[in-house]
C-alpha cells in the first residue's frame, strides 16, 4: 500500500537473491501473542501471511529463505489498541477535529468506520511504538454507536478496515453520579435515575430483538437494523462499566437477553466477580492500567495488579488506553503491559493482552493477533523489550506482509532542529 | 414577666433597682411581674461543677439567691420541683439561627468588578459592615428549636462571605424584637467561603486567604494614611469591629490550621467554629490553646449491608463515625478550650442521645455542661451575665425531669431572660401505674398506664383474663378520656363496639372517676383506683464498650498511628546512583544520620555507633536520590487556579496544602520525595507555588520545604487567553498572545513604580516622615510578590508551549530586568533551545504529551533530549497525580526518544529539578551532608520492571513496600470491625448514610471547571 523506508533496519542481509525469497528471522526473542515466547525464535513470512513461527531449528532447510540474524532483537505481533478513538479525533481542544461522540442517547446505527481519518498525524507516532491495529469506537450517550477494527497504515478507511462494524457499545448506567464543582468536588451520590435508565435500555433491546424477528415490518428502523446482528452473534455488545455490582447486573442482562457475544470494557472490579463474568462468557477490556486506585483505601498498586488478578481468576482480558489523551497516549499502551508484568503478570501473557486476546475479543483472531503460520504477517521487530520504555525501539514493521513506514512528524521535527543546531 | 435594659449588662447591676424598659408603659393596667419565684426541692446546678438540693429564687429575670436553705421573701410564688433538676440554660457561641438563606448567585458569564455601589470594599465577599441585627429574623422557627433544646442565648450571624459582618447575641425567647437582642455587633465572623457574592474573585480558597490578608493590610493603611483618595465604609468601620471577639467558621480541621496562620501573621485571635474532626489534630490545637466551637451533631453509620457497596465507603469515613463521639472527650483530655454549638440538632431527644454518646465515650458530665454554658459565655464575653446561676446573673435556666442527658430525661421548661417557655405540660402529674378499672359497677379490669410521662399509653385486661385490650388514652392536666372495646370476641359481621369514658383525676388519692357511654349509647359510671406505681422498664439495649480504633495521621487507612521518626539507617551493598562525579557506585553502603547522608563508602563500620542502627540489605538493589516533581498539583485544597483575574500573584498554594491527600502517599510509593505544587495556568501571572517534602502524616506546615526560596507560576498561550473556556469568556484581557505580552509589561511596570514608592518612603527617617506628613504606601500583596521576583527572592516557573511566546517572555524579562527561572511544559523548547540557554532558563517538560490542544501540535517526545543536548537544564515533570508516581518511567522515555544516557535521564527527575528549585544544596544527589531523601529500587531505577521498595525523606522511611501487605490487612481488619459495629448500630435504629465513592479531583494545570 504505502511506500516505505527501512532506513533504521540494521539487519545483515545474507544474500542478494533476497528480494524474491521469503524473509526468515532467526535468533530473536519471539512472542507469538498466544501466551508463548520463544527465547531463541525463528520466524518467516511470505506475501501477506506467516510461514513459520517457533524455536530456532538448525536442521531447517534455509536455502529458500532470506535469512536474517535477529539476535538480541524481539519480534511481536502488531499491538492492537482496542476501545480507542484513533482516527476520530486529532486535537482534543479543537472541536472541528473531533468526530467521536454523536449527540443523543441511543445511536447504535452511528458507525465509526467511515469517520476514521487514515491520514491522522497521530497514527504514525503509534506505529513507531508497535501499535499496528486499533478498534475505533464511538463514545458518549447510552448506546454510543458501532465500532470497527482498523489497521494503521492505509490510504483511506476502506483500505484500513480489518473488521467492519464489529460491535455496539453500551455505557451501562453507573450506580453513582458525581456532584459538586471543580474547586470543591462533592461526594459522588447514588444515581437516582438508574432504574429508569435500565428500564429504557431493556425496553430498547427487547424491542430491537422483536423487530429483528418481525415478518411484516412496515418501515425500516435504522437503529434497530443496526442491532439485528447483536442477536445472531455477528456483532459483539461492549458494555462499558466498572463497579462490581454493575458487572454482575450485566452478566445477568446478557443471559436474559440472549446476547451471544458480549464484552466488558473498563472492569476495574472484574477481579472481584470473575465467576459471574465467566458464567456469562464475558471477557474484559481493561480501560487503562496506568490509573489511580478508585478508592482511597485500595492498595496503591491495585490498577497495576488488575491484569495479574484477572489472569489468576481465569478471565480473558485485553489492555486499552482509554481516558485522558487516549489517542496520542496510545503509544504508551505497550508500557502499561510492562507495568502489568512488574505487578505479577508473565511477559508472554502481557503481550497476549496486547495481541492474541485482543484479536479474540474483537473477533479478528481468525486472521490476526498471533504469529501462527497461516495468519496475517502483521508484526514488528524491536531492538529491545518493547514493553520497556528504555528499550522499545521498533526497527521494522509489517502489516499484512506490507512493510510499514516508521517515520513520523516527531522524528521529522527532531531531525530538522538537530540540523538547525548543527548536531550530529 | 420582667424586662431589663440592655445597658445593664455592661456590669452596672443593682440587685434592688428594677431594670427598665424603653417601651412606653401600657395604659390597660398591665404591669411587669414584680413577684419572686422560688423553685424548691430541685437538684440545682448553679455551675457545671456545683450542685445541691434546694431552692432557686428569682425576680425580674435575675437570680436573687440559690442554696440548700433560702429564705423565701413575702410575695413569692413557690413551685415545688421535687424530682426535677435545674441547670443554667445553654449558650450557643455561634449559630445562623434566623438568617436568610444564602444562595450562590447563578451567573451567565464572568463578573470581574463590583457594580453600582460606592463606599464599600471592592470585593463583595468582604463586608464587615453587615450587621446580623439588621437581617436576622428572631421569630424564626430556629429559635423555637433552640429553646426546646434548652438554649437561652445564641450568637447568630448571616453566614455569607469571607468577612461576613458582625453577629448578634440573641435571646431565644421573649416577646418584643428589641428585648431579644442581648448585644448587637457582638463579634466579627470570618470564613473562607465566598458566599453569595456574584464576583468571580475569589474562586479558590487560596484566593479567599489572599483577599482576607489584603483586606487587613488595606484597613491598616486606610486608617493610618493621609493619602487616601476615596471614602470606604468597610475599611473605615473595621478597626471598631476588630476589637470585638473574632469568629472563624471553617469546613474542616485543616482550615483551622490555615486560619491560624493568618491569625499569627496579623496577631489576631480567632475562635473557630469547627466541624467535629478536631480530634484528628488535637495536639496542634492543644499546643496553641486554640478556642473551638464544635458541633453536637454526629455522623450516622454508613450503609454497609452490601459487601460490594461497602467497598465504596472509605475507612476514614467509618473511623470518623466511630471517633466523632470521642471528639469532645479528646479535646477535654488535651485541655483544648471548646464550646458546643447546637446547630443541626433537631430536637431534645437528638441532643440527649448525642451527648449521652459523648459521655459514654468518656466525656465528663461537667465538661459537657461547661461547653454549653460557661465556656460559650466566656467566648462571647458575657460571662458576668450568663453561663452560671450565680446570684445576680440572668435567670436563664432549664428544668429537666431527670438528670440532664440521662435517657428519658426531658427538658420541661426553658427560662429565657425572665420568660418561661413550657415544653411539657409540667402541671400534669405523673399518672402512670397500675389501676383497677371499674366500669358500670359490674366489670373490673386491670389497667396498666405506662410509656411517656406526658403522653402515657394504656392497656387493660379483664380481671382473671389474659386477653389484652388496647385503650386509647387522652390524658390532660386534670381530665382524661378513655376509648376501648371491652368485648374482643365480636363476630366478623358485627359493627365495632366502642365504649367512651370521660373523667377527672385526683392526684393525691390516685383515683380517677367519671361517666361514659357504652357502644349502644347507654350512660354508665366508671372509676379507676391506683394499685401500684409505675416502674421504668430496665434499659435492655446492649451497650458496647469496645475501645475505639486509633486516630491516624493523616486520617485515612494509610496513615500512621505513631509517626515514624528519624533513626540511624545503614543501607548496605547497594548500587548507588550518586548524580555526582562518582557516577554509579556498585556494592556501596550509605549511612543516614539525623536526617542527613552521613557517609558513603564500601563496608562502612558502624561498630562505634552507640545507638541502634537499622540495617537495610540492598544487595542487588539500586539506591537513587528521591524524585523531585517540578510540576505537580497534588495535595491542594479547594482550587488550583485563582484565574479570575489576569494577575493573581497574591495567592499562595502554600496556604492551601492538603496534607491528607492520599496522592501524597501514592507519590511516595513511586519514589517521589519532593513536589512543587503549582498554581494552574488560567492566567498570565498565577499564584505563588508551594514546595513540599512528602512527610506523610505531618501537617501542611511541617511538610513545607524549609529554607527554600519562593516560586511563582506564570502562564502563556491558550489557557491564559481563555481559548478553550467557552463562548462566555471573551472579555477578560488578554484574549490574544499580543495581549499577554502587555499584561506582563504592565504588571512589571506597576511593580517598579510600587518598589520606587516604598523605597522613597523607606529612605525617610521617622522624623522626616512626621515632619513631611508622609504615611506608608499601601501594601499590595500582588505587587509584593512581583517585587520579590525583581529582588531575586522569588523564581518563575512559566507554563509555555509555542516558541513565539517563549521568546516573547524572555524579551519581556530581559527588558524589565528579571529572569525566567524555568519554562514548564515548554513543548516547543527544542525550537528555541539556543535562546533559552542564552537567557539561562531551565526546562521542565513532559516526556511525550501532545495533541491535546492546538498549541501542542508541534510537541515532540525528543524535546527533553534535544534541550539536554543543547545544554539547557532539563527536567521531566508530571502535572498529573498518576504519572507523578511513575516519573522514572517518564525519564526512561528520554532514553528511547533521543538516546539520553541513563544517568542524565535520572538527573532529569532528581538533580536537575533540585537545581531549578534552588535546593540542590539540600537534595537531588547522594552526597555526604545532603538531606537523606532517597529511594531504594528493586531493579534498575529507569526500568518499567522496577518498584520503589523504600522511600526515605529526611532519613525517615515514609514508604515501605514490605509493609504494604500488612497495611492492606490492617485496613481490611479495621474495616470489618467497623462494619460489624455499624450494622449493629443500624439494627438499633440509627439512620445510615448511603455509600458515596470518593472521587477526589485530580488537578492538572488546565483544570478550570467541569
Amino acid at each position: 500500500m504505502r511506500t516505505f523506508i527501512i532506513s533504521i533496519l540494521l539487519f545483515t542481509v545474507s544474500a542478494s537473491l533476497a528480494q524474491e525469497k521469503p524473509k526468515l528471522f532467526v535468533h530473536a526473542v519471539l512472542y507469538t501473542g498466544d501466551g508463548n515466547v520463544y527465547t531463541d525464535g525463528m520466524f518467516a513470512f511470505k506475501g501477506d501471511s506467516i510461514l513459520y513461527s517457533g524455536y530456532y531449528n538448525p536442521d531447517f532447510d534455509f536455502s529458500n529463505y532470506e535469512v536474517i540474524d535477529a539476535s538480541g532483537k524481539y519480534i511481536y505481533p502488531g499491538f492492537i489498541a482496542p476501545n480507542s478513538t484513533i482516527g476520530l479525533r486529532e486535537v482534543d481542544a479543537v472541536r472541528a477535529t473531533l468526530d467521536y461522540a454523536e449527540t443523543g442517547l441511543y445511536n447504535p446505527h452511528v458507525r465509526s468506520q467511515i469517520a476514521y481519518n487514515a491520514e491522522s498525524v497521530i497514527i504514525p507516532t503509534l506505529r513507531s511504538n508497535g501499535i499496528l491495529q486499533a478498534q475505533v469506537v464511538p463514545k458518549g450517550g447510552v448506546i454510543s454507536g458501532t465500532s470497527s477494527v482498523m489497521q494503521l497504515d492505509a490510504w483511506n478507511w476502506e483500505d484500513a478496515t480489518v473488521r467492519k462494524d464489529d460491535g455496539v457499545h453500551i455505557n451501562w448506567p453507573s450506580m453513582f453520579k458525581r456532584t459538586g464543582w471543580w474547586a470543591e468536588p462533592g461526594k459522588t451520590e447514588l444515581n437516582k435515575e438508574r432504574d429508569k435508565q435500565l428500564t429504557e435500555i431493556r425496553a430498547f433491546l427487547r424491542e430491537a430483538k422483536a423487530y429483528s424477528e418481525l415478518k411484516d415490518r412496515k418501515e425500516t428502523d435504522p437503529r434497530f437494523e443496526s442491532l439485528r446482528d447483536v442477536f445472531t452473534g455477528n456483532k459483539t455488545v461492549y458494555f462499558h462499566a466498572n463497579f462490581s455490582r454493575e458487572l454482575m447486573e450485566i452478566a445477568r442482562f446478557v443471559k436474559d437477553n440472549s446476547i451471544p457475544k458480549a464484552v466488558i470494557v473498563g472492569g476495574s472490579d472484574a477481579w472481584r466477580v470473575p465467576e459471574a463474568l465467566k458464567e456469562s462468557g464475558l471477557s474484559v477490556i481493561i480501560d487503562r492500567v496506568h490509573d489511580l486506585p478508585k478508592q482511597e483505601d485500595d492498595p496503591v498498586d491495585l490498577p497495576y495488579r488488575l491484569p495479574a488478578l484477572l489472569h489468576k481468576a481465569g478471565v480473558t482480558f485485553a489492555l486499552s488506553y482509554d481516558g485522558d489523551m487516549e489517542v496520542m497516549g496510545s503509544r504508551n499502551l505497550p508500557f502499561t503491559a510492562g507495568t502489568a508484568v512488574t505487578f505479577g503478570l508473565r511477559p508472554e501473557h502481557a503481550v497476549q493482552a496486547l495481541t492474541g486476546n485482543t484479536a479474540k475479543i474483537l473477533g479478528i483472531d481468525k486472521h490476526t493477533g498471533t504469529l501462527i503460520p497461516g495468519k496475517d504477517a502483521t508484526f514488528f521487530i524491536s531492538a529491545g523489550d518493547a514493553l520497556e520504555m528504555k528499550t522499545n525501539r521498533v526497527e521494522a514493521a509489517w502489516i499484512q506482509g506490507r512493510p510499514v513506514d516508521l517515520g513520523n512528524k516527531h522524528i521529522d521535527l527532531y531531525n530538522k532542529y538537530r540540523e538547525k543546531y548543527g548536531l550530529e | 414577666m420582667k424586662r431589663f435594659i440592655l445597658t445593664a449588662i455592661s456590669g452596672l447591676y443593682l440587685s434592688i433597682a428594677f431594670a427598665q424598659t424603653t417601651n412606653p408603659l401600657k395604659s390597660n393596667g398591665e404591669r411587669e411581674s414584680q413577684v419572686y419565684y422560688a423553685f424548691t426541692n430541685a437538684v440545682i446546678y448553679t455551675h457545671p461543677d456545683k450542685s445541691f438540693k434546694g431552692t432557686l429564687l428569682i425576680r425580674d429575670g435575675r437570680v436573687v439567691k440559690s442554696g440548700g436553705d433560702v429564705n423565701l421573701p413575702a410575695g413569692t410564688v413557690v413551685r415545688d420541683m421535687k424530682g426535677a433538676f435545674i441547670y443554667p440554660a445553654f449558650i450557643d457561641a455561634l449559630s445562623t439561627a434566623g438568617s436568610p438563606e444564602i444562595k450562590p448567585v447563578h451567573k451567565s458569564g464572568p463578573v470581574y468588578e463590583r457594580k453600582n455601589e460606592k463606599g464599600f470594599y471592592w470585593n463583595q465577599a468582604v463586608h464587615p459592615e453587615t450587621r446580623a441585627s439588621d437581617l436576622i429574623k428572631t421569630d424564626d422557627t430556629a429559635f423555637t428549636i433552640l429553646r426546646a433544646n434548652g438554649v437561652a442565648i445564641t450568637h447568630t450571624h448571616v453566614p455569607d462571605g469571607v468577612i461576613r459582618g458582625t453577629g448578634m447575641i440573641a435571646f431565644t425567647g421573649g416577646e418584643d424584637e428589641r428585648e431579644k437582642i442581648l448585644k448587637a455587633n457582638s463579634g466579627l465572623v470570618y470564613s473562607f467561603e465566598k458566599g453569595s457574592s456574584p464576583q468571580d474573585y475569589p474562586s479558590s480558597q487560596m484566593g479567599s486567604i489572599a483577599l482576607l490578608r489584603q483586606f487587613f493590610y488595606d484597613a491598616n493603611w486606610y486608617n493610618s494614611t493621609n493619602k487616601k483618595k476615596d471614602y470606604n465604609l468597610s475599611l473605615e468601620i473595621f478597626p471598631s469591629l476588630d476589637s470585638l471577639p473574632r469568629f472563624f467558621s471553617v469546613k474542616d480541621k485543616q482550615e483551622i490550621l490555615r486560619a491560624m496562620q493568618i491569625a499569627n501573621e496579623f496577631d489576631k485571635e480567632f475562635i473557630y467554629r469547627g466541624t467535629g474532626d478536631e480530634y484528628q489534630r488535637a495536639d496542634v490545637f492543644a499546643s496553641q490553646k486554640t478556642k473551638l466551637i464544635i458541633p453536637i451533631t454526629l455522623p450516622g453509620p454508613a450503609e454497609v449491608s452490601d459487601p460490594f457497596n461497602a467497598g465504596l465507603v472509605n475507612l476514614s469515613q467509618m473511623k470518623h463515625w466511630e471517633l466523632a463521639p470521642h471528639n469532645a472527650r479528646i479535646l477535654t483530655e488535651k485541655k483544648v478550650p471548646f464550646s458546643f454549638t447546637f446547630e443541626g440538632i433537631k430536637n431534645p431527644e437528638e441532643l440527649q442521645k448525642n451527648v449521652a454518646k459523648m459521655i459514654d465515650a468518656g466525656l465528663p458530665f461537667k465538661s459537657a455542661l461547661c461547653a454549653m454554658t460557661q465556656t460559650p459565655a466566656e467566648f462571647l464575653g458575657i460571662e458576668n451575665e450568663a453561663g452560671t446561676l450565680e446570684d445576680g446573673k440572668l435567670a436563664n435556666f432549664i428544668i429537666t425531669s431527670d438528670s440532664l442527658f440521662k435517657k428519658g430525661s426531658q427538658i420541661l421548661e426553658t427560662w429565657v431572660n425572665g420568660y418561661r417557655h413550657i415544653h411539657k405540660p409540667v402541671e400534669m402529674a405523673d399518672i402512670r401505674g397500675n389501676y383497677d378499672l371499674n366500669i358500670g359497677g359490674d366489670k373490673i379490669y386491670t389497667l396498666i398506664v405506662s410509656g411517656d410521662r406526658f403522653s402515657p399509653k394504656a392497656k387493660a385486661a379483664l380481671k382473671g383474663s389474659k386477653d389484652t385490650i388496647e385503650i386509647l388514652l387522652d390524658a390532660g392536666a386534670d381530665l382524661l378520656t378513655l376509648n376501648l372495646q371491652p368485648d374482643k370476641k365480636l363476630s366478623k359481621d358485627s359493627l365495632p363496639q366502642w365504649m367512651r369514658l370521660s373523667g377527672k383525676v385526683n392526684y393525691k388519692s390516685g383515683i380517677w372517676d367519671g361517666k361514659g357511654q357504652d357502644a349502644r349509647g347507654n350512660w354508665i359510671n366508671w372509676s379507676a383506683i391506683k394499685k401500684g406505681d409505675y416502674k421504668q422498664p430496665a434499659d435492655t439495649t446492649k451497650k458496647h464498650n469496645f475501645p475505639p480504633g486509633e486516630v491516624l495521621y493523616p486520617f485515612n487507612g494509610f496513615g500512621f498511628s505513631d509517626l515514624p521518626d528519624t533513626s540511624i539507617i545503614l543501607i548496605r551493598n547497594a548500587t548507588v546512583w550518586t548524580n555526582e562525579a562518582e557516577g554509579i557506585l556498585t556494592s556501596t553502603d550509605v549511612l543516614l544520620k539525623d536526617g542527613k547522608i552521613a557517609e558513603i563508602g564500601k563496608g562502612i563500620d558502624i561498630s562505634k555507633i552507640r545507638t541502634a542502627v537499622t540495617i537495610i540489605d540492598a544487595t542487588g538493589k539500586h539506591l537513587t536520590p528521591g524524585i523531585i516533581d517540578e510540576h505537580s498539583h497534588i495535595a491542594i485544597s479547594k482550587g488550583v487556579n485563582e484565574g479570575t483575574q489576569a494577575v493573581t500573584s497574591e495567592v499562595r498554594i502554600s496556604d492551601v496544602i492538603n496534607a491528607e491527600d492520599i496522592n501524597i502517599y501514592r507519590q511516595l510509593a513511586g519514589g517521589v520525595t519532593t513536589s512543587q505544587l503549582l498554581h494552574g495556568s488560567a492566567n498570565p501571572i498565577g499564584g505563588q507555588s508551594g514546595l513540599i517534602k512528602l512527610r506523610w502524616g505531618r501537617t501542611a506546615e511541617e511538610m513545607k520545604f524549609d529554607a527554600s526560596p519562593g516560586y511563582i507560576k506564570f502562564a502563556l498561550g491558550e489557557n491564559v487567553k481563555q481559548s478553550n473556556w467557552g463562548p462566555m469568556h471573551n472579555i477578560r484581557f488578554p484574549q490574544t498572545r499580543m495581549g499577554v505580552e502587555q499584561v506582563f509589561y504592565d504588571a512589571f511596570q506597576r511593580t517598579k513604580e510600587y518598589m520606587a514608592e516604598w523605597e522613597a518612603y523607606n529612605l525617610l527617617t521617622p522624623k522626616e516622615r512626621n515632619k513631611k506628613k508622609v504615611s506608608a504606601p499601601r501594601v499590595d500583596l500582588e505587587l509584593e510578590a512581583l517585587a520579590e521576583i525583581m529582588r531575586k527572592e522569588r523564581f518563575i516557573t512559566c507554563h509555555s508551549y509555542v516558541q513565539s511566546e517563549i521568546n516573547m517572555l524572555m524579551h519581556v524579562a530581559d527588558s524589565m530586568g528579571f529572569k525566567i527561572n524555568t519554562f514548564t511544559h515548554i513543548l516547543e523548547g527544542y525550537k528555541v533551545a539556543d535562546k533559552m540557554k542564552e537567557h539561562g532558563a531551565a526546562a521542565a517538560t513532559f516526556s511525550d504529551w501532545w495533541a491535546y490542544k492546538f498549541e501542542v501540535n508541534d510537541a515532540i517526545p525528543y524535546n527533553a533530549a534535544l534541550l539536554n543536548e543543547m545544554g539547557v537544564l532539563t527536567a521531566i515533570n508530571s502535572d498529573d497525580a498518576e504519572m507523578g508516581r511513575r516519573l522514572n518511567h517518564e525519564a526512561a522515555k528520554t532514553m528511547k526518544y533521543g538516546g539520553v544516557s541513563e544517568e542524565d535521564a535520572l538527573k532529569m527527575i532528581t538533580l536537575n529539578p533540585a537545581k531549578m528549585l534552588h535546593v540542590d544544596d539540600r537534595t537531588g544527589s547522594i552526597k555526604t551532608g545532603k538531606d537523606a531523601d532517597l529511594v531504594l529500587w528493586s531493579d534498575h531505577p529507569l526500568s518499567v520492571y522496577s518498584k520503589a521498595l523504600k522511600t526515605i525523606v529526611d532519613g525517615v522511611v515514609y514508604y515501605d513496600r514490605a509493609e504494604e501487605e500488612k497495611k492492606r490487612i490492617a485496613i481490611e481488619n479495621e474495616r470489618i470491625r467497623l462494619i460489624n459495629l455499624m450494622l449493629e448500630a443500624k439494627k438499633r435504629g440509627e439512620k445510615t448514610e448511603s455509600p458515596k465513592p470518593e472521587k477526589s479531583r485530580q488537578y492538572h494545570c488546565d483544570t478550570l471547571e467541569e
